[in-house]
């Protein structure tokens, strides 16, 4: 099939025009890692344009020593650990009897579940029943809250329900129950999907702020996105050492683009590997709402 | 293997006469049995139930503190009732009407230009030809959307700030540095463009799933009537997007005033409260901060109302032309 001009022109600037967005996704997190390579003065007087200019590795040192940043890096860590964990068996033990036809009270349970998504907890009564709990300042606060998304558990309802009959019906038969019908069938059948959601909790959990700012006054037990936004709101907590040892090979500039990298690499090493699960679950979820 | 044939033959004829039962039986007695036969589901949904019981309903209950005078010390039940004061109080005060109005000018922002702003997306997408180039640039648009609100919030500060690049570019053509963060102007643009950056990529997944189940030979016919591909997106695309379009117009219209605490709490310094202070933003301070419960209360509850409100009016045109969401 010919292509007439008109299209020809479309192709080429639609090209043009996505290639050209698409770049400016990546491109601040490019240039930020330049500023955290490049001395103080390069750039406070605006030299750095997406590569390092008088190239240090000053502001990585200081960053890497900061024993504060390790300690919000280990929470992170151990709440993307167990709650990950956590949130996938809450997750799949409450989406089985769900997708079950035998389970009597399937449909109204479903409603209620569904209403939450459309009539969300407000804020204080939130905030009040998570502390008459007892969970204020502790890291449970950060990982309970955020248990189930009603969102991934629908996607995994709904393959559940995917997963033709006779096969639990025949392990009925061989005198399976249903937890080893759960354990032994349906998950290893639901690898992908369960990896899909896993990715999902991983990176909520990973960027877990507003639990934080609601329950979390302890210092010690600020997440990496709050110790973060705290060096933001007061960039002279960074730099402290910097007056005592009158090192001023970084300064808040570069150091601020450096914790932004740090907090973010993690994720954009694992993403390219991936985004075909991301992409994959968004799409299932969508399916049946 | 006849043995079980007759089992299992036996077992369906007994499964016919205990449905044929169950009819006839009571709800109560019907759940009774399904409990027995049946104990292991209900055993699992127990921790998701309890899950949606605490963290969801008793908050959504909660909210009858709106009509209390809260007090931390007597709970819920002994505190004292004030019924309308508190929605009294809010409406008399003037700092309450410039957070509404932020909020409302936000978000008829956001939905004027965040909404369309996927779709057009998607449609660029699907004209993209060339596989490799088509996934590559997805990738980079979905990035975006795994990274935190206070990531994307530094990000901004940093790249806007007064050494940041945008001023080394103005710089560069001999304008004067601005400072973007401070300036009450430029927020509102800053929270729009923001929100667009981080999730027009995300939000085109839905629609590319809906573009894709589209029937090809609707394409083919209208190639043969002579239809270029501007005709084909006017006409077939677009028309078989509609329903996903509504679907997602209504979801978006329920939330309406919940702009997300993290965007703008991350983009907020005290310069731009009187253009960007949102209802969440409000709460957060005058709640969780100063310990002012029922009146902050009083002003989700409003929130949620107006919410709800939007939803069923929207809802209603929509079932007029196309199907709704209930």
């Amino acid at each position: 099939m010919k292509k007439s001009l008109g299209e020809k022109c479309f192709q080429f600037f639609n090209y043009t025009f996505l290639i050209v967005i698409s770049a400016t996704m990546i491109l601040p997190l490019l240039q930020l890692l330049a500023v955290s390579f490049s001395s103080p003065i390069a750039a406070e007087s605006k030299q750095v344009f997406l590569f390092p200019v008088e190239f240090t590795l000053a502001t990585w040192k200081h960053i890497l020593q900061n024993d504060v940043l390790w300690r919000s890096f280990g929470v992170t860590i151990f709440i993307t650990v167990v709650g990950t964990i956590l949130s996938m068996l809450f997750t799949v033990l409450t989406a089985f009897p769900l997708s079950r036809k035998e389970f009597l009270p399937k449909k109204p349970i479903m409603l209620a579940i569904v209403i939450t998504m459309i009539f969300n907890a407000p804020m204080i009564p939130y905030f009040l029943t998570v502390r008459e709990l007892g969970l204020m300042d502790s890291i449970w606060a950060l990982i309970i809250p955020g248990l189930i998304s009603t969102f991934n558990m629908i996607i995994v309802r709904t393959f559940f329900m995917g997963i033709p009959s006779e096969l639990d019906d025949a392990a009925k038969i061989d005198g399976c129950n249903d937890f080893r019908i759960l354990f032994q069938i349906y998950i290893p059948l639901s690898k992908p999907v369960l990896a899909t959601i896993g990715l999902f909790y991983a990176v909520g959990f990973w960027n877990t702020f507003q639990s934080a700012v609601l329950f979390i006054r302890d210092q010690t037990l600020w997440p990496l996105q709050m110790r973060l936004r705290g060096y933001f709101t007061s960039p002279e907590a960074l730099a402290e050492v910097n007056l005592i040892t009158g090192d001023f090979d970084f300064n808040t500039i570069t150091l601020k683009a450096a914790t932004i990298i740090f907090a973010t690499v993690p994720i954009v090493l694992v993403y390219p590997f991936l985004q075909k699960y991301f992409v994959k679950g968004a799409v299932l979820g969508s399916i049946k709402e | 293997m006849g043995d079980s044939s007759i089992k299992k033959q036996r077992e369906s004829n007994l499964s016919i006469n205990t449905n044929v039962l169950n009819k006839k039986k009571n709800l109560i007695s019907r759940y009774l049995d399904n409990i027995k036969k049946n104990w292991m589901l209900y055993l699992m949904i127990v921790p998701g139930l309890l899950y949606y019981i605490i963290f969801k309903y008793v908050p959504l209950f909660g909210s009858v503190i709106a009509f209390q005078d809260y007090q931390i010390f007597s709970g819920i039940l002994d505190s004292p009732w004030v019924w309308l004061d508190n929605f009294k109080y809010i409406f008399s005060y003037q700092d309450f009407y410039q957070v509404l109005r932020n909020t409302v000018m936000i978000a008829f922002y956001q939905l004027i230009f965040g909404f369309p702003a996927p779709i057009i997306l998607a449609l660029l997408f699907n004209e993209v030809r060339l596989m490799f180039l088509k996934r590559t640039v997805q990738s980079l648009f979905y990035l975006p959307h795994f990274l935190s609100w206070v990531v994307v919030g530094g990000i901004v500060f940093e790249l806007l700030a007064l050494e940041g690049i945008v001023n080394a570019i103005r710089e560069l053509f001999g304008a004067a540095p601005i400072l973007f963060m401070q300036e009450e102007s430029y927020f509102r643009t800053i929270v729009v463009i923001s929100g667009i950056w981080k999730s027009v990529g995300w939000g085109t997944i839905i629609y590319l799933a809906a573009i894709t189940g589209i029937n090809p030979s609707l394409y083919e016919a209208a190639v043969i009537d002579g239809a270029n591909r501007w005709k084909q997106i006017r006409y077939i695309t677009l028309p078989l997007l509609f329903p996903t379009i509504l679907i997602l117009f209504l979801l978006n219209i329920g939330n309406f005033l919940e702009l997300g605490f993290d965007q703008i709490f991350n983009l907020l310094t005290p310069m731009t409260y009187s253009v960007g202070d949102i209802i969440e933003t409000y709460v957060y301070r005058a709640g969780v901060l100063q310990g002012q419960f029922s009146v902050t209360t009083a002003i989700g509850l409003f929130q949620s109302v107006i919410g709800f409100m939007l939803l069923w009016i929207f809802n209603r045109l929509a079932r007029k032309s196309e199907q709704g969401l209930w």
